[in-house]
């Protein structure tokens, strides 16, 4: 027994580990299609966890995350096309203008809570593609840009299927690992009872608007690194795509549906939505949408916790019941 | 100055309508701290349900959108009793997530029932101008602004003056008082989510009388509902109409002035700017800005 609580902290590195060595090996067993739709899966593994740092720990829901996005996509694009860097520079630096630009904002926008902090940052992320479609000279306006992947003005040979589904994975991971080590960090803790009650936490002595910046500009972060490989991996992108608020929603809804504030829930609930969303589009192309509207609605009526929460819960108490589930939230 | 004078004519006549657009959503948010993101497909259906009424049997759809308010009411009603009233008293997400999800089965369901084409719903009027002095005013927009006028007193009315109204105000302040001076606060907030329903679908055949639409059209309304909401602040029946003639104006004065698409930010940026001065908004009460159930 003692020898298992020694080793019971070592449980989430060594099946983390195990999990990135199975996608490793399971990329050799996939057809092309298969192998984007698993490569769509990681980025959304990376997107929903870099949400959850802010929306889940801390309980500032983010509804403009899709900025960082964009700013780390058209970063890049720009820099492909106008300054000629390579790729990789271009990766490294999308990342850091996306973390600068969600210091800055973070400071004055941070100061809003709840509803108000969500609708400021939808602004801003509208705002800003409005920006980038009107700035034709550099970012090529609505029509879209190309990036430079072949030919004497390619920086960096293109990637390919095999090179994206790794470059993800490794987004993927790197995302998954910084969430794990900030779940249990100081900065965890203070991000969780910011979320229980700022003002307390505040009287603790936890700076609280120096933590909710930071954790903002890290989340902006990893959000520019996939939206700079994204851009990559379009070769051309538009500024409805790359700042599209369903990507934002995605987020949210992955998070929510796998158990936000957990390191588990966004990874658990991104694989579920975006391995359904992509059968119900081969099977039932016409009718997707409406199947997958009426899915989320049934999944946050029976599990508004989070898939995640609810089997931690009901391990611990034994109540397995979705009506008792219900109950909790109904009028 | 002609130029000018038209722009700002045109800015509050489209104003008016912004306003009756976002007064539902601005209600259902101030009573049940519920930011539904179905709002703009429930205008959007509201313009299929005028447009489909004049198809069949030729209803003018100034008559129409009586026809939509009273089919969104029902659909609202029905909502809000027995889906969104089962998880209303989660966190804010829960009900965000529960309205995207009725956000998405609305659309996909107006794109298979009435194809993603741009519709119109013709009048022999809504397409004539008066003329005063140098300056036009188009018929169906100068109707659509009285319409979204009156609705809107005539919701301050409600609410103000009958007990239906003061009901709904008195489950917003405080449900549990509520309920124990014996209000069916079940009833209360369907009856609510009904009517902003029912005043979307108003607003919808609105638009559809005097521009197009169609089903992806909803999120664009869901949106500017939010910019307007903040904007006019929660807790004041006027706040939407006065948010939504200060979007109207700024539109139309940016589209006059500033060249390309700045129009779209310029919205955004006031919004911005609004939030971190006033977060209340320009005549809400800071009662409603300061809940903090996130």
């Amino acid at each position: 027994m003692a020898a298992a609580a020694r080793w019971k902290p070592l449980v989430p590195w060594v099946s983390g580990v195990l999990l990135l060595l199975a996608a490793l090996g399971l990329q050799s067993q996939l057809y092309s299609g298969q192998e984007r739709t698993v490569t769509a899966i990681f980025m959304f593994v990376a997107l929903a966890q870099a949400w959850n740092l802010l929306g889940g720990y801390a309980g500032y829901a983010s509804f403009g995350q899709v900025v960082f996005f964009g700013i780390g996509g058209y970063f890049t694009a720009v820099a492909m096309t106008h300054w000629h860097l390579s790729f990789w520079t271009c990766l490294v630096l999308g990342g850091v203008v996306a973390a600068l630009f969600g210091a800055l904002i973070g400071m004055p926008l941070l100061r809003l809570r709840g509803h108000y902090f969500a609708i400021a940052t939808l602004g801003v992320a509208e705002g800003i593609r409005e920006v980038v479609t009107n700035l034709p000279g550099l970012t090529g306006g609505g029509a879209g840009i190309t990036l430079p992947t072949v030919g004497d003005q390619a920086t960096t040979a293109y990637l390919g299927n095999d090179g994206f589904y790794l470059l993800f994975l490794a987004l993927a991971a790197l995302a998954v690992l910084v969430s794990g080590l900030v779940a249990g960090s100081r900065a965890g803790y203070a991000l969780r009872a910011i979320h229980q009650d700022e003002q307390a936490a505040a009287a603790m002595g936890v700076n609280t608007t120096r933590i909710k910046v930071l954790t903002f500009a890290l989340s902006g972060l990893i959000t520019g690194l996939v939206g700079a490989t994204y851009a990559f991996q379009q070769v051309t992108i538009f500024p409805e795509r790359l700042f599209d608020v369903d990507i934002t929603v995605l987020m949210v809804v992955m998070v929510v549906i796998g158990g936000s504030g957990t390191v588990l829930g966004p990874l658990v609930g991104a694989v579920i939505l975006q391995f359904l969303s992509e059968y119900l589009r081969q099977n039932y192309t016409s009718y997707h949408i409406f199947l997958l509207g009426a899915i989320i609605i049934v999944a946050v009526v029976l599990l508004p916790q989070g898939a995640v929460n609810y089997l931690r819960d009901a391990r611990r108490t034994g109540e397995y019941s979705l009506l008792a589930n219900v109950r909790r939230y109904r009028l | 100055m002609t130029s000018f004078l038209q722009a700002t004519l045109y800015g509050l006549l489209q104003g008016g309508l912004l306003g009756l657009i976002a007064v539902g959503f601005s209600l259902v948010w101030g009573v049940m701290n519920i930011v539904n993101l179905a709002h703009g497909a429930f205008v959007v259906l509201g313009a299929y349900v005028g447009w489909q009424v004049n198809d069949w049997i030729g209803l003018d759809p100034f008559l129409g959108m009586f026809v939509a308010a009273a089919v969104l009411f029902g659909l609202g009603y029905a909502l809000q009793r027995w889906l969104i009233n089962l998880v209303v008293n989660g966190p804010v997400f829960i009900t965000l997530l529960l309205t995207f999800g009725l956000d998405l089965m609305i659309v996909q369901a107006m794109n298979i029932a009435f194809s993603a084409d741009y519709r119109s719903i013709p009048t022999s009027y809504a397409g004539d101008s008066l003329h005063l002095g140098g300056i036009r005013v188009p018929l169906g927009r100068l109707l659509a602004f009285g319409v979204s006028v009156v609705v809107t007193l005539a919701l301050v009315a409600l609410v103000n003056r009958t007990r239906t109204g003061l009901s709904i105000m008195a489950t917003g302040m405080d449900r549990a008082a509520a309920r124990l001076m014996g209000i069916r606060a079940r009833h209360v907030y369907a009856l609510t989510f009904g009517i902003a329903a029912g005043l979307a679908g108003m607003a919808g055949t609105m638009i559809g009388t005097v521009g197009t639409f169609n089903p992806a059209a909803a999120s664009g309304y869901t949106l500017l509902s939010f910019v307007i909401a903040v904007l006019g602040g929660l807790g004041n029946m006027y706040g939407a109409l006065i948010g939504g003639l200060v979007i109207g104006l700024v539109e139309a004065w940016a589209g006059q002035y500033l060249p390309g698409t700045w129009i779209n930010a310029l919205a955004f940026l006031v919004l911005v700017v609004v939030l971190i001065v006033r977060p209340s908004g320009l005549v809400g009460r800071a009662y409603y800005a300061a809940r903090l159930e996130v």
